[in-house]
């Protein structure tokens, strides 16, 4: 890929996350699904920084939606994979599998870290 | 839904203030208050910490963000214009840019926060006395309703009261005012840590502190029930400041009990810390009831009743409706009722006065000199720094044309004039304000000095000169004041440099003549302004000089003197003059002493002068009185030698003058001249206090009231005749005086270890109090003066060094020339000095005009006195001409080649 193709290690996994939850992806779900699927507490602002960064370099895109009571009347804002981010998830992926076949076993040790 | 907690609104403001007010935003808001009331259903204690550092992080980080976003261009636009955040980026800008240009000329800034720091440093000192004394207003509640009640009489027109009066007016006014108390200062004989201590104290009525509306700080204050029955209420309130000093704040100090002229005193309370009495710059140390006031004392008879004993000072509050007018309308019936009850002390001019407490500082009569001196100190400090700052534009407008080359660039690759202007001023204002800086600090330095300073005052003076807010505004403001107006001037002018012209030819400089003008123009107003202040310094130092040189009539040899009273009641009268002739035979038996002499009020005692009613056969008295009134005193036998006043007829007061015989006095020359001319006095027979009384001797004339007095009749009476328990030791001694003054305190202690020893001192500082005024007169604008030569002198040096500097090309081709090099310096001191020649001519005509309006504060000199007209301008030439040779010297050691060369 071209120059500011790069991705981050929590860019991946947060826009990984993105792509996983679908219709349901924002914020706050974003979020809560990152510290259950990969055990990492983020704050708030942290996400939206990265989801911000993500839009800027277009691997991400944002529409608004519906505000809501529980919210304090503010707007929802729904993230999805762009094209783009879907086109580097699949090449960062890549790399990894190729790396990973040259590697026959590891130790649970290093693993269970 | 409504009971769903809300997220705290710190946080919530935090955020909003930092995140874009868009959809953005409000999704970072609406998720994190989604979160806060799902976690707050499981502790709301909790899940608000974890809002609040949620939004912490949000604003770091958006921040953080929206500063790269904006960096790009702010660069471009470094004013900023319109929004808050661009002001604020273009002035941290300009911060940074002026810090960075002020640290490359280390000299220059040095110069420059000198100069201010002193100007500043020296308006802030005087201000936080101005402030301490006259402007910060004293706690009292509504004190628009605060009546002051003083008598006016012959030779005073706001004296204290007599408690007898004060009880009069307070009953004949109930239906105008409220109330009314008020209080008697005191000196408390209060155990100390090694003996004993005399401290300023307060005793008041009753309803005092009720009257003014002051609150305790600790337990309680005093009420009516305090105030009953003579010697009836050992009990005291401590002053903050001393409770503070002397026990440490200790918060259970109440119920505790001090011993107080030798009996324990029960504290019941602590005065808050904003009240320290009511008399300013006389900080008592404690308040008691006024009712112990003549057992603290000590010296026997009944203050309360003795209506010719006037030292209350009253205050009284109106009732609500009441006015002023009704009030001085009942005054002047009281007024009118004790002049027919009692004519011996109510003379017929004799009235009480009423004074709003709001119009007052510390006495209508004191501050009539007061304001009028505190006003002419605030100008004085106010010109020292109009000079500090002439020398800030100045310098400014030097470095303005060093860097007309830097600007015109600047302005040919598009900088904004505004913007360049914001970075100038950005720069004096820095220094300024780095000046007041210095100025506060320098303040603080010389105020702790002052405090430290061991005048011989004659009342223990305590000022809070801490800074307060008041002082710190001021000097923030002075010091912001002048960066703006005195680098104004310079910004705009080197903002609007010719960019063709200058550029073309940096050394021939385009707009340099309007720069050049505009600094001689400083110039010569700086000198000018010296000249005034060094002409009055000049005068006043004379006039002090004048003042020395008055020989007061005694006093002249080293003497150590020795203030006690003998407490009454321990002491019967006779019991007493056992006391004081051992007392005397001991300090005669200690080594040096020469003579030993006692009287009840010393020459020249400030604070307290008496008279007596005085009849002569043959003389009239003046017109409306049966008598003459004339300052006496009373003194023992030894007194003349030891005071130095030499008795020039018949003979002084012997130990055979007992009471049971004829009764005698001695009068000065002066009195013999007024009322017993022609024949020998001595053997004359006079009428004093309504007794006959024998003149046995006649003294030479001294110094009674103040040091410049015409003479003036004096009698003395014998000691033998009339007790008086507070006393003044006086001893002549070829030896230390200051030492013999302890000596002496120690003799008094060793036969009655509680006798209350008032004070020590010596003849010298006891005729220094007299000089106090003149001296710190002298010294204060004395030193103001020099400070304001040296700062002229600065900017004279700096004018003449830019001039030599500028003029570097000149002076090589000449010198390259042949020309003589002292040819060159004479050129160029010759131009500095054309300059303070203008200023100094112009400074001696406003000093002219400024000596006349002081002239009621000279003494000795008349006001156009030739010795200071003509010193100050040879001091100023002196002083300049070095100023401007020094630079304009420099100048010959140009090297020709390189001068040429450096274009």
């Amino acid at each position: 890929m071209g120059k500011g193709s790069h991705l981050g290690d929590l860019e991946e996994l947060i826009l990984l996350t993105v792509l996983r939850l679908g219709e349901d992806a924002h914020g706050g779900r974003v979020r809560d699904e990152l510290k259950e699927l990969a055990g990492r507490s983020v704050s708030v602002s942290t996400v939206y920084v990265t989801l911000m960064r993500l839009e800027e370099k277009g691997y991400a895109r944002s529409w608004k939606g519906e505000p809501t009571s529980e919210r304090g009347g503010k707007a929802k804002r729904h993230y999805e994979v762009s094209p783009e981010g879907a086109e580097v998830l699949e090449a960062v992926r890549r790399v990894r599998d190729r790396i990973w076949q040259g590697i026959e076993a590891i130790s649970t040790e290093a693993a269970g870290a | 839904m409504s009971s769903s907690p809300r997220p705290p609104r710190i946080g919530t403001w935090l955020m909003e203030s930092v995140l874009p007010p868009t959809d953005r935003g409000a999704a970072v808001l609406g998720d994190l208050h989604e979160e806060f009331v799902s976690r707050a259903s499981r502790g709301l204690h909790r899940a608000r910490i974890w809002y609040v550092r949620e939004a912490l992080g949000v604003a770091v980080r958006y921040v953080g963000q929206s500063q790269n976003y904006q960096r790009g261009r702010s660069r471009l636009d470094v004013d900023g214009r319109g929004t808050w955040e661009g002001f604020m980026d273009a002035v941290v800008m300009n911060v940074r840019f002026a810090v960075r240009r002020l640290a490359k000329s280390p000299m220059f800034t040095m110069v420059a926060i000198t100069s201010l720091g002193l100007g500043i440093g020296a308006n802030t000192a005087m201000f936080s006395l101005v402030n301490a004394v006259i402007i910060r207003d004293q706690p009292f509640e509504d004190p628009a309703a605060l009546m002051d009640i003083y008598e006016a009489g012959e030779g005073f027109s706001h004296g204290t009261l007599s408690y007898p009066d004060y009880v009069d007016i307070k009953e004949g006014s109930t239906d105008v005012f409220e109330d009314a108390g008020g209080m008697q200062l005191v000196l408390l004989q209060m155990d100390a840590e090694n003996g004993v201590e005399m401290v300023p104290a307060e005793a008041v009525t009753g309803n005092y502190f009720s009257i003014l509306g002051i609150h305790a700080a600790l337990g309680r204050l005093f009420t009516a029930a305090d105030d009953v029955a003579r010697g009836a209420h050992p009990v005291v309130v401590l002053g903050h400041g001393y409770w503070t000093r002397r026990f440490g704040s200790d918060p259970l100090i109440v119920g505790s009990e001090l011993r107080i002229a030798g009996r324990p005193y029960t504290v019941i309370g602590v005065a808050p810390k904003d009240f320290a009495g009511t008399v300013r710059g006389v900080e008592p140390v404690a308040f008691v009831p006024i009712t112990m006031y003549d057992e603290l004392q000590g010296m026997g008879g009944n203050t309360l009743e003795a209506r010719g004993n006037q030292s209350f000072f009253a205050k009284a509050r109106l009732r609500p409706g009441a006015t002023a007018a009704q009030a001085e309308a009942v005054a002047d019936r009281t007024s009118a009722s004790l002049r027919e009850a009692y004519p011996t002390y109510w003379q017929q001019t004799k009235a009480f006065v009423l004074v709003p407490t709001a119009e007052v500082i510390m006495n209508p009569m004191v501050d009539r000199v007061l304001v009028p001196a505190a006003s002419m100190i605030m100008v004085v400090v106010g010109l020292v720094l109009l000079i500090a700052c002439a020398n800030l534009a100045s310098f400014l407008l030097a470095r303005a044309a060093d860097r007309r080359k830097e600007i015109a660039v600047r302005l040919a690759i598009g900088a904004q004039r505004r913007t360049l202007v914001g970075q100038l001023l950005t720069e004096s204002i820095l220094l300024s304000m780095l000046g007041g800086l210095a100025g506060v600090a320098l303040a603080v330095q010389s105020l702790r000095a002052l405090v430290a300073a061991d005048l011989p005052l004659p009342l223990p003076v305590t000022l809070d000169l801490s800074l307060d807010p008041v002082v710190l505004g001021f000097s923030l403001f002075v010091s912001v004041a002048a960066g703006v107006l005195f680098g104004l001037a310079p910004a705009l002018q080197s903002a609007n440099a010719d960019v063709a012209s200058t550029l073309r030819d940096e050394s021939a400089g385009g707009g340099r003549a309007r720069g050049a003008a505009l600094r001689n123009l400083l110039v010569v107003g700086q000198v000018a302004v010296s000249v005034v202040l060094l002409v009055g310094a000049g005068l006043f130092l004379r006039s002090l000089e004048a003042s020395r040189d008055i020989d007061p009539g005694f006093g002249s040899a080293p003497t150590a003197i020795l203030k006690i009273t003998i407490p009454a009641d321990r002491y019967s009268e006779s019991e007493g003059l056992v006391y004081l002739t051992s007392l005397t035979e001991r300090i005669g038996l200690l080594s040096g002493v020469e003579a030993v002499g006692i009287i009840d009020n010393l020459h020249l005692e400030q604070l307290n002068t008496q008279n007596a009613r005085v009849m002569v056969d043959g003389i009239d008295p003046p017109a409306g009185s049966d008598f003459h009134r004339v300052d006496f005193a009373t003194a023992d036998e030894g007194f003349f030698a030891a005071a130095g006043i030499p008795v020039i007829a018949g003979r002084g007061f012997d130990p055979s003058d007992r009471p049971d015989t004829e009764r005698v006095v001695l009068v000065n020359e002066e009195f013999t001249r007024r009322f017993l001319p022609g024949a020998s006095a001595v053997g004359r027979s006079i009428v004093v206090n309504d007794e006959a009384v024998q003149v046995i001797g006649v003294t030479a004339d001294h110094k009674v009231r103040q040091l410049g007095e015409a003479p003036r009749p004096f009698v003395y009476l014998n000691r033998n005749d009339s007790y008086w328990a507070s006393v003044t030791l006086l001893a002549r001694t070829t030896d230390d005086a200051d030492r013999l003054a302890l000596d002496m305190m120690v003799a008094a202690r060793a036969l009655d270890p509680e006798i209350m020893v008032v004070q020590t001192t010596t003849m010298r500082r006891h005729l220094a109090v007299v000089l106090l005024g003149r001296e710190l007169g002298a010294m204060v604008v004395g030193g103001f003066a020099l400070l304001a030569l040296l700062l002229a002198s600065i900017g004279l040096y700096g004018v003449v060094s830019f001039a030599v500097a500028r003029r570097a090309k000149e002076v090589g081709i000449r010198l390259s020339l042949g020309a003589d090099p002292r040819s060159v310096v004479r050129m160029l001191t010759g131009a500095g000095m054309k300059l303070v020649a203008l200023g100094g001519a112009i400074g001696l005509v406003v000093a002219a005009a400024v000596a006349r309006l002081l002239s009621s504060l000279l003494y000795g000199i008349p006001p156009l006195d030739p010795v200071t007209f003509v010193g100050v301008p040879v001091v100023l030439g002196l002083v300049a001409l070095a100023a401007s040779w020094i630079p304009a010297h420099r100048a010959t050691r140009i090297d020709p080649v390189s001068a040429l060369r450096a274009e």
